[in-house]
């Protein structure tokens, strides 16, 4: 991976990343609870996949000007296929519709798929 | 309810393609080139390095689109570009023909193949479709399934992705969810079932079957 405009070297912080595996895990576990409201689980699952590629991202020394590359970035930080990448890029795509336009659009699948997708990374960072 | 695809062959063999029963490979790959992205223009090599195919067989089919019209050329220093042209009398059929054919269609349904017994709907919808496409426009793609996953999805169309040099965007619904969804006339389902599509598994007519 060759930094350029959106990604920025910054050396990796041990408690930076201890948070932010915290943080991830913990909101995966709660994402996974049916008694919530689907958009709440989504919230929940999103960030916590968010957490965890920065994690990643933030552990091999790099930082992102955008969101969403570390989403893209995952063949390289945990070297996940499409499988795992595009789904979290989309739900990405969703999150701005809901948080800026008002649109949230989640169903049941799209749902379980990113928790699927965000068990993945997680199971990958695991050292 | 959409009806299944009982056992019928949704995706033909490579051999008997639409697009292999109306042009020459060669030609199939050049039109996807300069027919898939019409508002740019290509120098040569760029085509050959694209089409994939032998440098002689390329610069001939060039020529040939050229002196028919179907293509402009201009110089830029000793380099010739070629272009799609936009005023050929058959433009927007040949455009067609290459969207629904080897330009998009076929890589997304040979992407689609493996999962295709999972797949009940698969069509390309939004600026694509509409032909109102440009070089960034991403391929929007809608998925009715009742048992597959977008990371299943996802893994399946990264091939097609990378050979369109675009983002494909799927939605996907189960059976139930689409039919919710066309049933409360949700105003995306509206828009997207008014709009002109390419189909890639099943048909208009499926998608207007009266519910069981």
């Amino acid at each position: 991976m060759r930094p350029g405009k959106s990604l920025k070297p910054e050396a990796p912080d041990a408690n930076e990343l201890a948070g932010l595996l915290r943080t991830g895990t913990a909101r995966l576990h709660d994402a996974r609870n049916t008694t919530l409201a689907l958009e709440s689980r989504f919230d929940l699952a999103y960030n916590a996949a968010h957490a965890l590629c920065l994690a990643a991202l933030r552990r091999m020394g790099y930082r992102a000007a955008h969101r969403y590359i570390v989403f893209q970035v995952l063949p390289h930080t945990l070297g996940l296929g499409p499988e795992v990448w595009r789904v979290l890029d989309k739900c990405h795509n969703t999150r701005n519709l809901g948080e800026y336009e008002g649109l949230l659009d989640v169903d049941e699948r799209l749902v379980n798929d990113l928790i699927e997708a965000t068990a993945a990374v997680a199971k990958a960072i695991q050292p | 309810m959409i009806k299944p695809n009982m056992g019928i062959s949704i995706s033909p063999p490579a051999s008997t393609s639409l697009a292999d029963a109306l042009f020459p490979k060669v030609r199939q790959r050049v039109l996807a080139v300069l027919f898939g992205a019409p508002d740019r223009s290509f120098y040569a090599t760029e085509v050959i390095a694209l089409a994939q195919s032998g440098s002689g067989a390329v610069q001939r089919e060039l020529a040939g689109l050229s002196e028919a019209g179907l293509l402009t050329v201009t110089r830029q220093g000793n380099q010739k570009h070629y272009q799609a042209n936009a005023g050929a009398p058959v433009f927007a059929e040949l455009r067609g023909l290459v969207l629904k054919t080897v330009g998009l269609a076929d890589a997304l349904r040979a992407g689609l193949a493996p999962l295709a017994g999972q797949i009940d709907l698969a069509f390309v919808y939004g600026s694509v479709a509409r032909q109102q496409d440009t070089a960034q426009s991403d391929v929007d793609l809608m998925v009715v399934s009742s048992s597959l996953g977008y990371g299943e999805l996802f893994g399946a169309l990264e091939s097609a992705t990378l050979a369109l040099g675009r983002k494909v965007n799927p939605t996907l619904y189960a059976p139930a969810e689409w039919d919710k969804r066309i049933a409360l006339d949700s105003a995306f389902i509206t828009r997207v079932l008014s709009q002109p599509k390419i189909w890639l598994i099943g048909n208009e007519e499926q998608l207007h079957a009266p519910s069981a």
